[in-house]
């Protein structure tokens, strides 16, 4: 090789990986496929496993594929009937009788009936391993009535869980009755009752799904199939959204107006009504001074809410009131209760004063002081990574300093965090809600005694160990009550012992994510037309199921 | 012979080192599967839910030097169990998933960079103070200095997000179905240029900077003036008498570098959606993935002593020295 032969080799060699990057081709889809970015992941594993808690993130499955009895839609507060097509109490609310829909069909054509609702709640009781809603704590027996019948035997009256009953997925008995392992079964080619159920390619970047040919709404799903890129990360779903390469996400987008609906104002959509799980400042109630309900109320007049929505959410939410309630349970929320709970209300000079009349005096160096004297320190736990979480610890703590506390924020890794807030080993914490359709979940997390574990064991919930008799009562009649005016009345009993108690301190209901390109597609929930939550986050309890039978590919679109 | 022979008994102690260090130290981390998966919620599940989730993990309760042996006897059968992050797919058939891909993005990153780095390194030798001596290797070691997470994310931004002309993730277009046509194997290409390209930016200079300085301490010893003297081709004496010689460091830390593709591709994959282990590794860590975690720090390992084998090989081909030493 001579020197020039050389150097031209070098030169050929850059050339050609240059040309490697110019070929450039554009991927265009039929338009009545919807693009859909819901989990960040960075390749798929091929499950289509209703039943297995381990999988219960993997959207369509729950909702879309498999369906449940009812729907419930957290914006209207409504339960829908889906699978079922009604409810009844009977023996005083020892039996719930479930009449299912006719008409239905499996996606390969045979017909849905009680029996496969039976058999699948029969299968939750032979693997508690799938039971996620642990309904056969309260169930005694399922019988199947007649084909269109089933009947719910509860071991006691327990009205709440009508909607735990509701919220299941059913599964086929002529397909499943034959499943050796319904834990790891992963289901590769599902046979369902949702309007898409036909897996059409299957990759590890890529999956979709597409319509079932027997649905029983006539005329739905408008759209072809269900498309899901793999993203591993935020951003990168977010550059999907912003470049019109997916139709339709519940991810968290930073200042959502400039980096994604001014690029295209009349296309690109979004909505994220506070319909969250809300979060909360815990105070562990069984170290003082937290079990003062008056420091409670002082700590949560000391947060400026306003800043912290601004810092911590691009004020994507409201701040909460003193019921704690979000917007999902508009229809239950009292406003006298509301009203009274001027504690949410930022007001250092009335926050320091109660703390004075407690017995928390200032010392002479303005440090807050505990009935022994010594000054308070409290550190402010949140996870590590969670930077909303942070920042609004970051506010939190500033608004503490100014009462004479010297507290901090401490991020854990969230096992670490997890394990202390589980056990009762803090003073403060951030944390999120227990939530369900209607309040009763909501509270009973917040101050059943029921809940309450003793020192030194782990708690699931209820981690600021909070346990109230007026609580109790008011929550024990609800589960034995089935009528709505009561149910109501006895939600509104226990905003008031909330809102008097500040059992834990809300700060703000978490929003539901969900940005949509309506470039190709037409019916989107909207703050406009909020017929359902528009997030595809919601398959929890089926919510989803409205918005996917709505969609339908826009007359004239490219 | 009995020379390789002896570095694999030492490997195997090595591999059995890994092992046991793969099994104990996921166990350090508090918290278990279970509640990794419950975090992954932020509330949107019951915590009834808990109970359900340890059932299906199987989370085990059994002493740890039992589920150490069981382990072992597991690793050896090439048994991982089932991954938790994936449920219920088996580890071996995760990792198999991405592995191929990994494979592909860094092995061609690290081939491209070595011999492109060590032609540009052998080119600035020759002709010193010419361009490529006096340009180049500021240029590249002040690219390979920049944090590689920013060099790659700018790279995306301008090549791929305000210029559109590479993908902005993933292996291959969404819409193509692996098959060993020319479409596909363009798509595949296209798709790597740009996580490739970034690799090979930024850690070329390494490649060079070590050649060059090597090849001019070579080109000043007497052998090489020898044959310059007895008249020998100028290219001869550069490639086949100079160089050569030269790269017996670089090829020692090629080897480092292809055991550690495995675990090094990991900002590479994150930053370009590429599906590849390094995610998976990230993913396995933050769920908690015990057997996810275990199978693919073994992997890593076994790459890293399988390569290092492998240099071995290599250098006992290209240095008669340590042939003759060795027999």
């Amino acid at each position: 090789m001579r020197p020039c032969s050389f150097r031209a080799g070098l030169v050929i060699l850059a050339a050609s990986i240059a040309l490697c990057g110019c070929t450039s081709r554009r991927v265009s889809l039929p338009r009545d496929v919807v693009v859909v970015s819901v989990e960040q992941q960075a390749s798929w594993v091929r499950n289509f496993n209703p039943l297995t808690t381990a999988t219960a993130p993997r959207w369509p499955t729950l909702a879309g594929i498999y369906e449940p009895l009812f729907v419930f839609n957290g914006i209207t507060g409504k339960t829908i009937p889906w699978l079922a097509t009604g409810s009844e109490w009977r023996e005083g609310g020892r039996v719930l009788r479930l009449s299912t829909r006719s008409g239905v069909k499996w996606s390969d054509g045979r017909d849905f009936t009680a029996s496969d609702v039976a058999f699948t709640f029969g299968l939750l009781k032979k693997f508690p391993a799938l039971d996620r809603r642990a309904v056969w704590s309260f169930l005694d027996r399922v019988d199947v009535v007649s084909d269109s019948v089933v009947d719910f035997r509860f071991q006691r009256v327990f009205i709440p869980g009508a909607d735990e009953v509701g919220a299941q997925q059913i599964v086929p008995q002529h397909t499943w009755k034959d499943v050796k392992d319904p834990i790891t079964f992963a289901n590769e080619n599902p046979v369902a009752t949702g309007p898409f159920t036909e897996i059409r390619t299957f990759q590890n970047q890529v999956y979709e799904v597409g319509r079932n040919p027997n649905y029983w709404q006539k005329g739905k799903p408008m759209i072809a199939a269900l498309r899901f890129p793999a993203y591993p990360s935020n951003d990168r779903a977010n550059m999907a959204m912003v470049f019109d390469e997916a139709d339709w996400a519940g991810n968290f987008v930073p200042a959502i107006d400039r980096v994604y609906v001014s690029r295209a104002p009349k296309n690109h959509g979004y909505w994220f009504p506070p319909v969250g799980s809300m979060v909360f400042l815990y105070a562990n109630t069984k170290r003082a001074p937290f079990d003062d309900p008056r420091v409670r109320k002082a700590l949560s007049m000391a947060i400026d809410r306003d800043l912290l929505l601004d810092v911590a959410l691009f004020h994507y939410s409201r701040a909460a009131d003193a019921t704690g309630l979000s917007d999902s349970y508009s229809p239950w929320r009292d406003s006298t209760a509301i009203a009274e709970g001027y504690w949410v209300k930022h007001d250092l000079v009335r926050a320091s004063a109660m703390l004075d009349s407690a017995g928390f005096r200032k010392g002479p160096d303005g440090k807050r002081l505990l009935k022994n004297g010594t000054p308070w320190k409290y550190d402010v736990f949140v996870v590590s990574g969670w930077s909303d979480w942070v920042r609004a610890a970051q506010v939190i703590v500033r608004g503490l300093r100014e009462l004479g506390i010297d507290a901090n924020v401490r991020t854990y890794d969230f096992s670490a965090w997890f394990q202390r807030v589980q056990e009762g080993d803090f003073d403060l914490s951030l944390g999120w809600s227990f939530d369900g359709p209607t309040p009763y979940t909501f509270y009973r997390w917040l101050m059943s005694s029921s809940t309450v574990k003793p020192k030194g064991q782990a708690s699931m919930g209820n981690w600021q160990r909070y346990g109230s008799d007026a609580a109790d009562g008011a929550l024990t009649a609800f589960e034995r009550s089935s009528d709505p005016a009561e149910q109501k009345r006895l939600v509104s009993q226990m905003q008031h012992v909330f809102v008097a108690q500040a059992p834990a301190i809300p700060l703000y209901p978490g929003p539901s994510w969900a940005e949509y390109n309506m470039g190709r597609f037409d019916g989107f929930p909207s703050a406009k037309d909020p017929y359902a939550d528009a997030s595809p986050n919601k398959y929890d309890r089926g919510e989803v199921l409205l918005v996917l039978t709505n969609l339908r590919p826009k007359a004239g679109a490219r | 012979m009995r020379f390789l022979l002896r570095r694999l008994g030492f490997y195997l102690v090595a591999a059995w080192v890994a092992l046991t260090l793969n099994f104990f130290l996921p166990r350090l981390i508090p918290g278990d599967p279970a509640t990794a998966l419950f975090a992954r919620f932020r509330g949107k599940l019951a915590p009834e839910a808990m109970q359900a989730l340890r059932e299906t993990f199987g989370l085990s309760n059994a002493p740890l030097w039992k589920q150490y042996l069981t382990y072992l006897s597991h690793a050896l059968r090439g048994d991982f169990g089932i991954s938790v992050a994936y449920f219920p797919s088996p580890v071996v058939k995760v990792i198999g998933s991405g592995l191929v891909w990994t494979v592909f993005l860094a092995g061609s990153a690290v081939l491209i960079s070595f011999v492109l780095g060590t032609l540009l390194g052998i080119a600035a030798a020759w002709w010193r103070r010419g361009w490529a001596d006096s340009v180049l290797p500021p240029l590249l070691v002040f690219i390979g200095s920049l944090p590689y997470f920013w060099l790659a994310m700018v790279a995306l931004y301008i090549l791929g997000f305000t210029l559109r002309w590479f993908p902005l993730g993933h292996a291959y277009a969404d819409d193509l179905t692996p098959a060993w046509t020319w479409e596909f194997i363009a798509d595949v290409v296209h798709h790597a240029a740009l996580p490739v390209g970034s690799v090979v930016i930024a850690t070329m200079g390494g490649w060079l900077l070590s050649m060059r300085n090597t090849m001019i301490t070579v080109m000043g010893s007497d052998f090489v003036n020898l044959a310059r003297a007895k008249g020998l081709a100028p290219d001869r004496v550069v490639l086949r008498y100079a160089a050569r010689n030269a790269l017996l460091p670089s090829v020692t830390s090629l080897g480092m570098a292809l055991g550690f593709v495995l675990g090094g591709s990991l900002l590479t994959e994150v930053v370009f959606s590429y599906p590849g282990q390094g995610y998976l590794l990230v993913q396995a860590v933050r769920t908690q993935d015990y057997p996810l975690m275990q199978g693919i720090f073994l992997v890593i390992t076994l790459a890293v002593l399988g390569a290092n084998w492998l240099v071995d090989v290599v250098v006992l081909w290209l240095d008669p020295r340590i042939r003759d030493s060795a027999s």
